[in-house]
């Protein structure tokens, strides 16, 4: 009687947890559980500096880290109301798709087989990149020609890997890959000779030739041919609108206030006759799920899309004038709806 | 299925079913098991509806597609080809580590076993210190450690640079050594390669009617049958045969370096990833190998070793004859899982970029492939590789056994 008194506990006490637990709630409810919970999870780089990197300190700097505050000041009014979660190439869509990840913000190119096959919607695009190559400058390489069945260090579960074997096949350039899961194992197999060049977006390329340089290292020379398109911006899941427009909505003021003029040095007390400033300092309650003031903590707390620029990407080497990053009206590709 | 107890006043009387021990036996089975089911149900619902709210899909029709990515040092993989062919080309490589990894390990590790157990006091104290070295370090920190120190920060030039050894007075060389990769002397199939590997059969049958032959001879005249001599003396000599009749079969083919400098031509190619894989599991676990060998060693009765001396064998033969057999059947069981072990660990491949099957596989789900789909395939290829390897073992295994009454 004991024994079956105990099995009939050890069921109940399952079947409870197992009705705790439950299923995943169907979607569509992201902003209030972040803004209940009051921190935002965001996936980030850990190794790129520039982007998405952590001193030794553990402090996170860097364009997309910028940007996750920039999601937290407009979701929370709290920019460092962040929790980062660093993540390599092949996880980070997998962290994101499971929900250990509220958005991914970590140099992620938009492509249509990560909208579709992975179950994630990309938001606005907030750095145009494209990929390159990276030699020695001692190589004497200086053209993709020259790098006939040389070794060329990629990073694996990326579209830099993709684009290389299309491109180079499609100009009949043989090639030996060698995949790498991150940059800790790349950079020495490079520094080392043990490939002769390393392919990745010219934005981290950038960074780890500083980065190299700086450090002693052998000068490096980017090549000049860009061969794809890499549009990077956040990321969230599909099913859920409402958590997208509010992510959206949020990094997009930064080139709204950019296009107004407005920075943090002046955005407490800006006054203007425009109904269109008033309207996004405030005025305005289009009911995305964010506070009336959400413009005003981002730029405030953040600052606007130039003054990330200008923080992260110029120490790097890559200037904003006539790049694709400058505002619409400087002949860039930034150009964002108009709040109203 | 009645019980009857017998109550404080002595009368009989049945049992009810609430209480009756065969009933409740079977009714907490049932329940045992509808709970496991409805457990795995759940957990592979929960699976399904958070894949489909994602637009993930389901099946396997992902294997049929263009892979799309370049296999590293791998020239004849055509991107274009599907993912399941890209899987195969991983099982291939991780067939070809856990292989050559097993036969290091098992030489390595019978020889330091013994090894530690010698009484030159300089090879036992050896054999200790590599021992307790390699068993303390995690197979991933070997994996690294050698392709690091070897390859990366190693004492060999990049590919263009390479050191080529050859023999005096030849212009081919026989051993290319760089930091990526080795090359040496291959054999490319003449035209009459099929005849001679049909000439190889016969010799096979040859040398079993030979031994067969031998071991009459010893039953009727109780000579040494040496058989082991006889059947390889008439393969070789069946084998020789044929391969001088038929002519073109095998050539030579020396490595060379290419016009670029930067590919091998010819000859056959070891990556720096496979060497840096199957040298750290090989060395990694013959240190277990030794401890298992060593310990099966001392399993074995000291009568044993003393009558063998009694008897004037040979150190040598004292194992051979003696020792190693006893030993063999205590140690075949752990030794089959530390090899079942090395093929597992041939997955921390990735750290150097060889292209084995889980790193081929990660890098598919990192390019858009479902993941959960990808993960059962690889441990059902895992699966099969234990499977096999523990079951070809295992019969080895029962042929030791000691057959009682």
């Amino acid at each position: 009687m004991m024994r079956v008194k105990r099995f009939a506990v050890l069921v109940l006490g399952l079947a409870l947890v197992a009705a705790a637990c439950g299923d995943d709630d169907g979607g569509g409810n992201l902003l209030a559980e972040v803004q209940d919970r009051g921190t935002l999870r965001c996936g980030v780089n850990d190794v790129v500096p520039g982007f998405g990197f952590v001193d030794a300190a553990g402090a996170y700097s860097g364009f997309d880290v910028d940007f996750c505050r920039v999601v937290a000041a407009g979701v929370l009014g709290n920019a460092n109301a962040v929790e980062f979660v660093p993540l390599n190439a092949t996880e980070r869509l997998t962290a994101l798709q499971s929900g250990e990840i509220d958005v991914l913000i970590r140099n992620t190119t938009w492509t249509a087989t990560r909208d579709g096959q992975d179950g994630s919607t990309f938001l606005f695009t907030t750095f145009y990149d494209g990929q390159g190559f990276m030699v020695p400058a001692a190589s004497g390489i200086t053209s993709l020609e020259d790098l006939a069945d040389a070794d060329i260090c990629v990073l694996t579960a990326t579209t830099t890997e993709l684009n290389l074997t299309a491109v180079l096949n499609a100009r009949g350039i043989p090639f030996n890959p060698q995949g790498y899961a991150d940059n800790t194992q790349l950079r020495p197999a490079y520094e080392q000779g043990q490939c002769q060049a390393w392919t990745s977006d010219a934005s981290q390329l950038a960074a780890v030739k500083s980065a190299i340089e700086s450090e002693g290292g052998e000068a490096q020379t980017i090549l000049p041919d860009i061969i794809s398109k890499e549009p990077l911006g956040p990321v969230v899941r599909d099913g859920d609108t409402a958590w997208a427009q509010a992510v959206e909505w949020s990094v997009m003021a930064t080139v709204q206030a950019w296009e107004f003029g407005i920075d943090s040095t002046n955005v407490a007390g800006f006054a203007s006759d425009d109904a269109n400033v008033a309207n996004f300092l405030g005025a305005l309650e289009p009911s995305l799920g964010l506070p009336a003031d959400f413009a005003v903590q981002i730029i405030s707390q953040v600052g606007n899309y130039e003054e990330i620029y200008i923080r992260n990407v110029i120490p790097i080497g890559l200037p904003l004038e006539g790049s694709p990053n400058d505002l619409w009206t400087n002949g860039g590709l930034m150009y964002v709806p108009p709040y109203r | 299925m009645t019980q009857t107890t017998i109550d404080s006043s002595g009368r009989q009387s049945r049992v009810v079913w609430y209480r009756n021990i065969r009933v409740l036996r079977v009714v907490g089975q049932a329940i045992a098991v509808v709970g496991v089911v409805a457990l795995l149900w759940w957990l592979f619902n929960n699976l399904v509806t958070n894949l489909d709210r994602l637009n993930i899909n389901t099946d396997f029709g992902f294997l049929g597609r263009p892979t799309q990515f370049q296999v590293p040092y791998d020239e004849g993989f055509n991107p274009r080809s599907s993912v399941w062919s890209m899987m195969l080309v991983g099982v291939k490589n991780t067939l070809l580590a856990g292989f050559f990894g097993i036969i290091l390990a098992s030489i390595l590790g019978l020889l330091v076993g013994i090894g530690r157990l010698s009484s030159n006091w300089l090879v036992a104290r050896l054999a200790t210190l590599y021992v307790e070295t390699l068993r303390n370090i995690p197979p991933l920190v070997v994996i690294v450690f050698v392709g690091f120190a070897v390859f990366t920060f190693g004492p060999f030039p990049i590919l263009s640079e390479a050191d080529q050894f050859s023999l005096f007075g030849s212009d081919h060389s026989f051993l290319i050594l760089s930091n990526t990769i080795w090359a040496v002397p291959s054999l490319i199939a003449g035209e009459n390669a099929g005849l001679f590997w049909l000439a190889a059969l016969a010799g096979l049958g040859a040398a079993a009617a030979v031994a067969w032959w031998r071991t009459r001879v010893r039953e009727r005249t109780g000579k040494p049958h040496h058989r082991v001599l006889f059947g390889l003396g008439a393969f070789l000599a069946v084998a020789a045969t044929g391969y001088l009749i038929a002519g073109d079969v095998y050539a030579l083919s020396w490595p060379e370096l290419s016009e670029t400098g930067r590919r091998i031509t010819g000859g056959f190619e070891l990556n720096f990833g496979f060497i840096s894989v199957t040298v750290a599991l090989g060395l990694y676990t013959a240190s277990h190998i030794a401890e298992i060998v060593r310990g099966s060693i001392l399993a074995v009765p000291k009568g044993q070793s003393e009558a063998a001396n009694a008897l004037a064998l040979s150190s040598f033969q004292r194992y051979r004859y003696v020792v190693l057999p006893q030993a063999f059947r205590v140690a075949v069981p752990p030794i089959i899982s530390q090899y079942l072990n090395l093929v597992k660990n041939t997955s921390l491949g990735i750290a150097v970029s060889y292209a084995e099957i889980t790193m081929l596989t990660q890098t598919s789900i990192g390019n858009g492939r479902p993941a959960p789909q990808s993960i059962i395939l690889l441990m059902g290829v895992y699966l099969a590789l234990s499977l096999t390897i523990s079951s070809l073992l295992n019969v080895y295994n029962r042929r030791l056994q000691l057959v009682e009454r």
